[in-house]
């Protein structure tokens, strides 16, 4: 059971654009009131499972660079189910400056909750090391595994998370990814810019910053 | 043996979990169970085998997933594998045991959490239900969205005849992933007239006794339970109840009544179902106390007409300049509006009603019962006085809702009444016919009666009916009032139906007529009207129905009513609006002192000279400073939103001087074909809204079809296009293709804009402007527009 807590600000600053500023009153207040409707309205799920990384879901170059060294991975995935999408849903006809100060915090809120996770098998694991969480769309590994990684997961019955047709995951604030288990510490493979398919448009590398990924 | 002749006897022993039992059989994970019905049908027949051993009466075939959506990359058809499973069960069972199809759900989120459409849904069930008309049953397991699950009944009962039992998955809160409560699936399910209902899954049987407790109360159809083997271990994916802890907790569950088909679900084996059906061999079947309530409900909030609920009336064109035209404009974002704001003002249930001569109602309808029932949890009242239209929003109303209305008219009666019936809804009945309106309270009366009594023909029972006795004009009718009042009263007392009434016609044609609402609404309530019609926005009227229920001894110690006013300040602040400037208002998101400033402007200033020199430059400014990082997006939107309240306070002006609107120019806006994401369309739309331009919003997962449709009917030449999944950008290539081909609209200029968007792609894909967020959009309308 993992609470929603430890929503990143910063995380959701960036989300909202502002560059640098420190966010006056009236964002705190803002960003108080989501936080606030998030905690009563939501409460996240999630579900993993410890694979072979030879098994048929690992497709792709970039993820078996990923998994280099490493016999054993988890699949993972996280929601914050369908209230959060509601709640934007409903904000965004009533006020949609709060629906999108709530779209930025519930996706720094879903990243939370895998961050949480991965802490959770950390201390599941104490004599083993983790790679860091590579999800289908990243690199070439393709999205068209959201599928068959649900499945594996039992995500639609178990937490009621599903793809559709265009492999968006539904309900909207969720997470799929993979994390290596290694028995030596992984090489020193950063996530970044390098392996992020948007590097090219990304306005966080244009203004000379970075996202936290 | 058939269904009903099984239901006959006190208990039924279902069969317990077979996807597990398939995993034991060396089932490879994340592989399709289904696909054994005919690569390993011994496998799947033992295990029926098992369970009709143990007991069980009624064997579900091996086809939960068996829908196209799930078979898409399957070697095998749905027919194939389905009359394969239910081919397998049948030879198992050898005529010892029914076999039920079971059915689950389709495996993709239906509108608006996910892209699936009811219709699509309705076909993929129509196709395993024709697939399985070997079965004696069908069997509807593990549904968490109450709308998908009254597609695949609609599904089964339209193509097969036989019976149909529904069971709902619900979380230890009460609720399923989708929302759904026990009440609302309750209320549904029983109206769509399903011949049993319960839950599976989820959580062992000792969890599920609340739940099960609430079903029993709001249903007197048997219930059935087929609980999990306790909770899972996340890693070893064991389950903690023993089959004699289960049947124990079991046989507790049909202590409460009601409960007569029991099974089991993840984690349960023959030993389970053995263990079961030796409790209930010696036990005769129970009923739990029921008593029929008048109820209605969305997919997740049920509303039970217990005491007086106000149903709001604005969702409707009658007398509205700006409703007509949001209607005419095709602009639901303004009738969501209207939803919301009656909601917050204490609305328990919304009247829909969309009916205008220029638009098609059928599909605006169903249009906006869709989007409402996105953004609102209140169940809605449906009003038409067409039988189609009112047909195809029942089909898509997620939960049990009120058909507005029948009347006394046989034309009437006979077209509206199976409607009611089919889909399991209530509906307002008015005291009138063929000869129009009795002036008395006997003539209402008597057609009242007739009315409950043609309900009960067709099977819908009187709590489901209720009466409005109709409010004539006062000044033009002064006995009418008394008759209205009387024929009231005798409706609640003799033919205890719950009332309804629209009140603000009383005091038409009179001075401070709020004042005549207002009495007439208490006189009404002391009469037993349950369910006034107002606007609930009006505060005295919503305040009269909170001080009359605390006056009548229903608002316990008043504390509805101490809650509501307990804060409140009666005297309005008047709003300071000397010391600021409009420019400072935007900057700083100060709508109210915005619109004062505004309205004031307006006395002494043209309309178009407020906009041009006022807002566009103030918002241009806050605009800046987002670029600049200054500004975080909220607050360029709460600044848009502060000129759109000024817009508003200019287009109410407009519309009293008849004066042509303002507007910029025209644009189309549309998140493409496949793709549910639109909160960064939504964002360019309120800018662009806010900018002065008029937009028309196609929503989300348009097809380039509609997209260009609408610009040639409409003639727009300026289409926004959005996509945030590289899987969805092809249909914004195909789009602009299409409208490129399409003579007319060769010149069409194109704004594109998402997040996995680069400007590479959209230069190569034919777009005329990138644009990287809302505020560039924005830019790119001007450069356009001039």
């Amino acid at each position: 059971m993992i609470k929603l807590e430890n929503i990143s600000r910063a995380e959701t600053l960036r989300y909202l654009g502002g560059g640098n500023a420190e966010p006056d009153k009236r964002m705190d207040d803002l960003l108080d009131f989501c936080e606030a409707e998030l905690k009563k309205n939501v409460s996240p799920k999630y579900l993993y499972k410890k694979i072979p990384v030879d098994s048929s879901i690992i497709k792709g170059e970039d993820i078996k660079k990923h998994l280099e060294g490493c016999d054993w991975c988890y699949v993972l995935c996280a929601t914050l189910g369908a209230e959060a999408d509601r709640l934007i849903r409903s904000y965004s006809v009533r006020d949609m400056s709060k629906a999108v100060a709530l779209d930025a915090m519930s996706s720094a809120a879903v990243e939370s909750v895998c961050n949480s996770i991965e802490e959770e098998l950390a201390r599941e694991n104490p004599r083993s090391f983790l790679t860091w969480r590579f999800s289908p769309g990243y690199g070439d590994y393709p999205l068209e595994v959201q599928a068959e990684l649900l499945r594996l997961l039992d995500a639609q019955k178990k937490i009621g998370l599903c793809a559709d047709e265009s492999f968006a995951l539904t309900p909207s604030k969720s997470v799929t990814a993979v994390i290596g288990l290694s028995d030596t510490p992984p090489e020193k493979r950063r996530r970044g810019c390098a392996v992020c398919n948007l590097r090219h448009e990304c306005k966080f590398r244009k203004a000379g910053t970075r996202c936290e990924f | 043996m058939n269904f009903n002749d099984l239901m006959k006897s006190e208990y039924i022993i279902l069969d317990g979990a077979m996807g597990t039992m398939l995993q034991k059989s060396g089932l490879g994970l994340g592989e399709i169970p289904e696909k054994l019905n005919i690569e390993k049908p011994e496998v799947v027949m033992d295990i029926h085998r098992q369970y009709l051993e143990a007991g069980s009466q009624i064997i579900s075939a091996n086809t939960f997933g068996a829908n196209g959506y799930k078979l898409k990359d399957c070697p095998y058809s749905v027919e194939e594998i389905i009359s394969a499973g239910i081919r397998n069960a049948k030879e198992a069972v050898g005529g010892k045991a029914l076999v039920a199809l079971d059915i689950g759900p389709i495996g993709q989120l239906l509108e608006p959490a996910g892209s699936l459409s009811f219709d699509k849904a309705y076909d993929y069930f129509k196709e395993e239900i024709l697939a399985g008309k070997g079965a004696d049953v069908i069997y509807f397991e593990t549904f968490t969205d109450l709308l998908e699950v009254k597609a695949g009944v609609l599904a089964a009962k339209e193509n097969s005849d036989k019976p149909v039992v529904v069971s709902m998955t619900f979380e230890r809160n009460g609720r399923t992933f989708a929302g759904a409560g026990v009440k609302s699936a309750a209320l549904t399910l029983t109206g769509l007239g399903v011949d049993a209902l319960g839950v599976n899954c989820s959580l062992g049987p000792a969890e599920l006794e609340p739940i099960v407790r609430e079903l029993t109360e709001w249903t007197d159809k048997p219930i059935f339970v087929k609980p999990n083997a306790g909770l899972p271990d996340p890693n070893s994916n064991t389950y903690d109840v023993t089959a004699e802890q289960f049947a124990d907790c079991m046989d507790s569950l049909m202590n409460l009544g009601t409960v007569k088909l029991v099974g089991g679900c993840c984690g349960t084996t023959p030993d389970y179902i053995r263990e079961l059906k030796s409790k209930t061999e010696s036990r005769i079947y129970k009923k739990a106390d029921y008593k029929k309530r008048a109820a209605v409900c969305s997919g997740t909030t049920a509303v039970e007409i217990c005491e007086p609920r106000i149903i709001g009336e604005r969702i409707n064109p009658t007398g509205k300049k700006l409703f007509k035209e949001a209607l005419k404009n095709n602009d639901i974002d303004y009738i969501l509006s209207q939803a919301i704001s009656q909601v917050e003002a204490g609305a328990d249930i919304l009247d829909v009603n969309v009916g205008l001569p220029e638009i098609d109602e059928k599909e605006m309808m169903v249009k906006v019962i869709k989007a409402l029932q996105s953004v609102v949890d209140v169940p809605l009242q449906i009003d038409s006085t067409k039988p189609d239209v009112l047909e195809a929003a029942l089909r898509i109303y997620n939960g049990k809702p009120i058909v507005n209305s029948v009347n006394g008219e046989e034309k009437s009666l006979s077209s509206v009444l199976p409607l009611v019936k089919k889909y399991g809804a209530s509906v307002v009945g008015l005291t009138l016919d063929e000869d129009g309106i009795p002036k008395t309270a006997e003539g209402r009366f008597r057609i009242a009666e007739r009315i409950v009594n043609r309900a009960k023909e067709y099977g819908i029972s009187p709590e489901d009916v209720y009466i409005d006795c109709l409010t004539l004009t006062v000044s033009a009718e002064q006995a009418g009032c008394r008759e209205t009042l009387n024929a009231l009263h005798r409706v609640k007392t003799e033919l205890g139906c719950k009332t309804c009434l629209g009140v603000s016609n009383i005091s038409f044609g009179l001075p401070n007529r709020p004042l005549v609402n207002h009495i007439f609404l208490t006189m009404a309530l002391e009469e037993g009207l349950d369910l006034p019609i107002i606007n609930p926005n009006d505060e005295d009227m919503t305040g009269a129905v909170r001080a009359y229920k605390v006056l009548a001894n229903i608002d316990k110690n008043s504390g509805d009513y101490i809650a509501h006013y307990n804060d409140a300040q009666p005297e309005k602040k008047a709003i300071q609006t000397s010391r600021i400037t409009l420019s400072d208002a935007v900057r700083n998101g100060l709508k109210g002192e915005a619109a004062a400033i505004a309205e004031k402007a307006l006395l002494t200033t043209d309309a178009m000279e407020i906009v041009n020199r006022e807002l566009i430059p103030a918002l241009d400014k806050v605009g800046a400073e987002f670029e600049k990082g200054k500004l975080f997006l909220p607050q360029l939107i709460q600044s848009a939103n502060v000129a759109q309240a000024c817009f508003e306070v200019i287009k109410r002006h407009l519309a009293k001087t008849d004066a042509q609107p303002v507007t910029k120019g025209r644009i189309i806006l549309a998140t493409v074909k496949g793709d549910i994401h639109d909160i960064g369309k939504n964002i360019v739309k309120v800018l662009l809204d806010n900018y002065g331009y008029s937009v028309l919003d196609l929503g989300r997962d348009v097809a380039p079809e509609t997209i260009v449709e609408t610009a040639l009917r409409e003639n727009i030449r300026v289409i926004g296009l959005s996509a945030l999944m590289t899987t969805t950008l092809k249909s914004m290539e195909e789009t602009i293709a299409l409208a490129r081909s399409t003579e007319g609209l060769e010149d069409c200029v194109f704004l594109v804009g998402g997040a996995v968007l680069t400007a590479e792609y959209a230069e190569k894909i034919g777009a005329d402007y990138y644009c990287r967020d809302a505020k560039e959009s924005v830019d790119a309308a001007k450069q356009i527009f001039g």
